[in-house]
């Protein structure tokens, strides 16, 4: 908002020039984003909070600046030079729904000349960015600025019957509004009509029907309280926001309706001619009464740490408009003040007490620390998440943040989470009832999606080397029927993923979940032509993050997966429960993402990990003899598995074998289809003496022959 | 002197002639006396590595024919016991000096090969050090991550507890606990996301203050770092989805210069020791009376840049005196504690700070992107 500072200073005293006066308004909670010369003039641009209404103007500002500086408020000249005739005469007001209208004043003008407005006025408008139209239909513009209340003027004669009422509209009703538009109303919208039809949108635009032009002799000039919810439904309905709504809505001052009628009626008869009636039709069925609201003067210091007297606190509302009420016994060292009609904002004592804090100012608060009857703590499990983090970065993975809602047709792309899905079918998934971004409904239900995207994004931009982790919520509805949003049911627990297991008033379910992508070469910073990643980068790094929050070991069990390909997809098992899968993209997700080369994806529950608790360490005393390793080479089987075969050598009873490593595993040439070729290293040790030639010969043996029993694997020389 | 003794001094006489015969081979490594000092210029022996090597095991070939043990020199010494004790010192003197006269120079030559070998080993050895070191290429934590995690560091030592909440809320913790009235147009589904089920995305983290006025009683201190939504459409400063820290402090006797005095003290820790604190009057429908908090620009210091668009001050965030509703709807009696709330935009907070000229950046997780954080 737009506010002129010589126009201003018809209206109080203030001295303090343009930016000093600017910088203590916008200390005292008014805020002046920039302060613009004009000619002979300053423009103070305002951005004002929602709550105060009552500053959309001239007079506004002027209050305020006022009450700052100690000085006072002058209001500009009311008073009718000509006047001829009672209002009821001319014309009549009926209001239908005084709920939506609690307060409409007619007055009339007659005789007026319409003509361009006279330099001063069309000046002060083009001040603060308005256009000059005509005379009358300046004024109105002008004394909205000047004192906040928005104002309508009719050409009385094209009102049927002369007569105004203030009704709904009616289905279907339509109206050709002053920008030209033909709308259609609802019976929601308060019209203000004439005998036959609507002649203007309540608080919002008038007609065109009625419009003041050259012709216009007789001027009806409407000043009212509109109930400023029903004015904001009814600007967003018709997507018709103006000056007059904009204030309606958030609530004008319901006593300086008159003031304001009467202030451009004085200046139509100065500017335009004519002769004013007397009065004014003035429809007010239900006097509204400003709240009156306690101050306990001990509360200003409680609450800011001010030390304000009573007195000052007093004088300083006072000052801002506040009537001291008389308090009864039983006050207790309260103040009593009755609002301001034009303070829609204050309702109860911490009000006040900003009044007064905001008026001595912000800046005199003494700064401390409060002091300390606390503990700071971290979020359960974040020592690990951070430790997950800095282990993936080493590894080479850089940190993704996706938006959390994705494209529907992601829909039953991917296997999900196990437990994540509660519910089958139609409402199994959280979807929004208004995306903003064209298709993207869906609060993913899965993090590979998203991390897809980023890879296809990288992709696009000639990044072919594309290594990333990300953790985040994953949702899915919690249960069916549960969508009653009571709200006020609070769970006690630390886990959001619990939370929303059927007791957080139909809430989702939330888990938090982890997940990784890797595609392209193993890069070394300053070098080119790296090796190309495998599943088992993935998988190693899957291993890593978990090592790095000491989660227990995890178990990958080959698996056909929805989204990856069959023979390079495991299900990852923790404490024998599924917690997620990993593997290769699937190739016809791969052909939809259009990629050319492979691309590994893991996710897991990582609340689950979280919630099994950390893995302790445990010292075990350094071994004082040395270990001696023998190394066997296998001809075996393609589908004998690594793991199976490291199994049976520790289950074989041997005290003295202690671990069994991967040395080297080839296929290809010289290996027999079918067959794969495999190293392993076993290490032999006790605890309590060097261990023999022949004791590890024998041991071996034994791990020998198990493998070939078992696996049908043949000594390689 | 016995003619025994001439004769056998004489063999020693043969053997070093001899030894100096086989020795001249080797002469151009020995040193060279120039103005009285000894000097060798190793690199004018002009031999490749394997040829010096080669010269090396000749020239200890002929330390073993001269002084080995099976060498005619050491023959003659074991005659040193049996000649005359009168003559036996002369003569022992003899085929010391006859010695010494031959492995000093061996020794000079062994030397000096020596080093020169190590020269020309060192040389193909040689190794550019100015090429890429061995190092894999390091994964970065994401801009927003690292911002929260100083901010959470920040708080958790000024003893507050970080909180979480559900992102996906009911009505009445978005905004009815947080005092935003039936027909606030926060509310209106133009603003806030909304579930087929009629829940929403949380709009705020201010959700999580009343989460965490039920979950813990005052005193408390919390801070709840999280996702927020919002209906924007995505352009450079808007993104639907956003990071925010939440703060909330509810005691008994908490007042407005406990929040100047706490914003202060964190601005001053994650911006440095001189950076000022500003407060102005605001208003939220949460807390009463309510301020907006800036802090000095980092980067011009107050002065006025292009960054805090030449006033010197950056807006902080909104932050008040939890609203009495607020207390109530968390069942905690006004009269008998306050608290502070203040809230904090980490991704505006993230564009700034690296002046990132179109926010979405934040959420498409170009690796050129990530890697420079």
């Amino acid at each position: 908002m737009e506010i002129s500072y010589n126009w201003l200073r018809e209206l109080t005293d203030v001295s303090l020039p343009p930016r000093e006066l600017a910088e203590r308004l916008t200390m005292a909670g008014l805020a002046v984003d920039a302060v613009r010369e004009a000619g002979e003039d300053f423009v103070l641009e305002f951005d004002l909070t929602s709550n105060r209404p009552d500053c959309l103007s001239h007079l506004g500002i002027a209050r305020e600046a006022a009450a700052l500086a100690g000085v006072g408020v002058r209001l500009p000249e009311l008073t009718a030079k000509n006047v001829a005739g009672r209002a009821e005469e001319f014309t009549s007001v009926e209001i239908e729904d005084a709920r939506l209208c609690p307060r409409y004043a007619a007055r009339v003008v007659r005789g007026v000349k319409v003509a361009p407005s006279p330099e001063w006025l069309a000046r002060r408008l083009q001040a603060i960015g308005q256009r000059p139209i005509n005379n009358v239909a300046d004024i109105t513009n002008f004394v909205l600025h000047e004192l906040g209340q928005p104002l309508h003027a009719f050409d009385l004669a094209k009102l049927t019957e002369r007569r105004i009422v203030v009704r709904r509209a009616r289905a279907g009703e339509r109206i050709r509004t002053l920008d030209g538009a033909e709308r259609e109303l609802d019976t929601q919208m308060l019209v203000i009509a004439d005998a036959a039809r609507a002649v203007a949108v309540a608080g919002v635009m008038g007609g065109e029907e009625t419009e003041i032009s050259v012709a216009t002799t007789d001027v009806l000039v409407e000043s009212a309280y509109f109930d400023p919810q029903s004015v904001r439904r009814t600007s967003k309905a018709l997507g018709l926001q103006t000056d007059a709504s904009y204030r309606f809505e958030r609530g004008v001052d319901y006593e300086g309706v008159r003031r304001a009628q009467d202030r451009s009626v004085a200046l139509i008869c100065e500017i335009a001619g004519g002769a004013a009636t007397v009065d004014a039709i003035d429809v007010y069925p239900r006097r509204i009464e400003p709240p009156v609201v306690h101050l306990r003067p001990s509360r200003v210091e409680e609450l800011t740490g001010l030390q304000v007297p009573a007195g000052e606190s007093a004088r300083i509302l006072e000052s801002l408009g506040f009537t001291p009420v008389a308090a009864g016994d039983d006050a207790e060292g309260k103040l009593f003040f009755s609002a301001p009609t034009w303070r829609t904002d204050v309702s109860i004592e911490e009000d006040l007490v900003e009044e007064v804090a905001r008026l001595v100012g912000y800046e005199k608060i003494g700064e401390s620390l409060p002091p300390s009857p606390v503990t700071g703590e971290y979020l359960a499990g974040d020592r690990r998440r951070r430790a997950a983090r800095q282990v993936l970065t080493a590894c080479g993975l850089s940190e993704a943040v996706n938006i959390s809602f994705i494209d529907e047709s992601n829909e039953g792309r991917f296997e999900l989470l196990p437990g994540l899905q509660r519910v089958e079918g139609e409402g199994a998934f959280v979807k929004l009832s208004n995306p903003v971004v064209e298709g993207a409904r869906l609060m993913r239900p899965t993090l590979l999606p998203g991390l897809l995207d980023s890879v296809r994004h990288n992709f696009n931009r000639g990044t072919r080397s594309v290594r990333l982790f990300e953790t985040g919520r994953v949702f899915a509805s919690s249960a069916e029927g549960d969508e009653t949003a009571s709200g006020e049911v609070e769970t006690a627990s630390d886990d959001i993923g619990k939370t929303a297991a059927g007791e957080g008033g139909g809430r989702p379910n939330e888990v938090e979940a982890f997940a990784l992508v890797l595609t392209g070469e193993a890069l070394e910073e300053g070098r080119a032509g790296g090796r190309e990643l495998d599943f088992f980068d993935l998988k190693g790094a899957l291993e890593a993050a978990t090592d790095a929050m000491r989660v227990g070991e995890l178990q990958f069990a080959p698996a056909a997966v929805r989204h990856l390909r069959e023979g390079q997809s495991a299900r990852i098992l923790f404490g024998g429960a599924e917690v997620g899968a990993l593997g290769r993209l699937d190739e016809d997700l791969a052909a939809a993402y259009k990629f050319r080369q492979p691309v590994y994806v893991a996710e897991v529950n990582l609340g689950a990990l979280l919630a099994a608790g950390e893995r302790p360490v445990r010292y075990a005393p350094l071994p004082r003899f040395p270990s001696v390793v023998r190394d066997v080479s296998l001809l075996a089987p393609r589908r004998a598995a690594f793991s199976e075969m490291r199994r049976a050598i520790l289950s074989l009873g041997l005290e003295e074998c202690r671990g069994v490593s991967l040395v080297d595993v080839y296929e290809g040439a010289n290996v027999p289809e079918g067959k794969r070729s495999l190293t392993l290293r076993v290490e032999y040790r006790a605890d309590d003496r060097t261990l023999r030639d022949e004791e590890v010969d024998s041991m071996h043996a034994r791990v020998v022959a198990a493998l070939e029993d078992k696996f049908g694997a043949q000594l390689r020389g | 002197m016995s003619s025994e003794v001439a004769g056998y001094r004489a063999q020693a006489d043969s053997i070093r002639e001899a030894f100096e015969r086989k020795f001249e081979r080797f002469a151009r490594f020995l040193n060279k006396r120039i103005n009285g000092e000894n000097v060798v210029d190793v690199t004018e022996f002009n031999l490749s590595l394997e040829e010096a090597q080669a010269e090396l095991r000749a020239l200890s070939d002929l330390e073993t024919w001269y002084v080995g043990r099976k060498s005619q020199l050491s023959a003659l010494k074991k005659l040193i016991g049996k000649v005359s004790p009168e003559e036996r010192s002369g003569f022992g003197q003899y085929l010391l000096l006859t010695q010494i006269a031959g492995t000093d120079k061996i020794a000079e030559v062994e030397s000096n090969l020596q080093s020169y070998i190590w020269k020309k080993r060192s040389e193909r050895e040689r190794v550019d050090v100015t090429l890429p070191g061995r190092r894999p290429r390091r994964g970065h934590l994401h801009p927003i991550t690292q911002l929260r995690q100083r901010i959470e560091d920040i708080f958790v030592s000024m003893g507050y507890a970080v909180e979480d909440g559900p992102e996906v809320e009911t009505d009445f913790y978005n905004f009815t606990a947080l005092n935003i009235p039936e027909l606030h147009p926060a509310r209106s589904p133009q603003d806030t996301f909304y579930t087929t089920g009629g829940l929403s995305l949380r709009s705020q983290t201010s959700t999580v203050q009343v989460h965490a006025m039920q979950r813990r009683r005052p005193p408390l201190r919390v801070i709840a770092p999280g996702r927020v939504f919002r209906r924007d459409t995505p352009d450079a400063t808007h993104n639907p989805m956003f990071f925010q820290v939440e703060g909330l402090l509810v005691e008994r006797g908490v007042q407005m210069g406990h929040l100047k005095g706490t914003l202060s003290e964190f601005v001053r820790r994650l911006f440095g020791a001189g950076t000022r604190t500003r407060f102005r009057p605001s208003y939220f429908p949460f807390t009463e009376p309510s301020m907006e908090a800036d802090y000095s620009c980092f980067k011009c210091n107050g002065a006025g840049c292009r960054l805090c668009k030449g006033s010197g001050w950056i807006e902080l965030g909104g932050s008040g005196m939890v609203h009495p509703n607020v207390l109530r709807a968390a069942r905690i009696n006004p009269d008998e504690f306050s608290g502070f709330a203040f809230g904090l935009g980490i991704d505006r907070m993230c564009g700034l700070m690296y002046e990132l000229d179109d926010i979405r950046l934040l959420f498409e997780n170009d690796v050129r992107f990530l890697e420079q954080f």
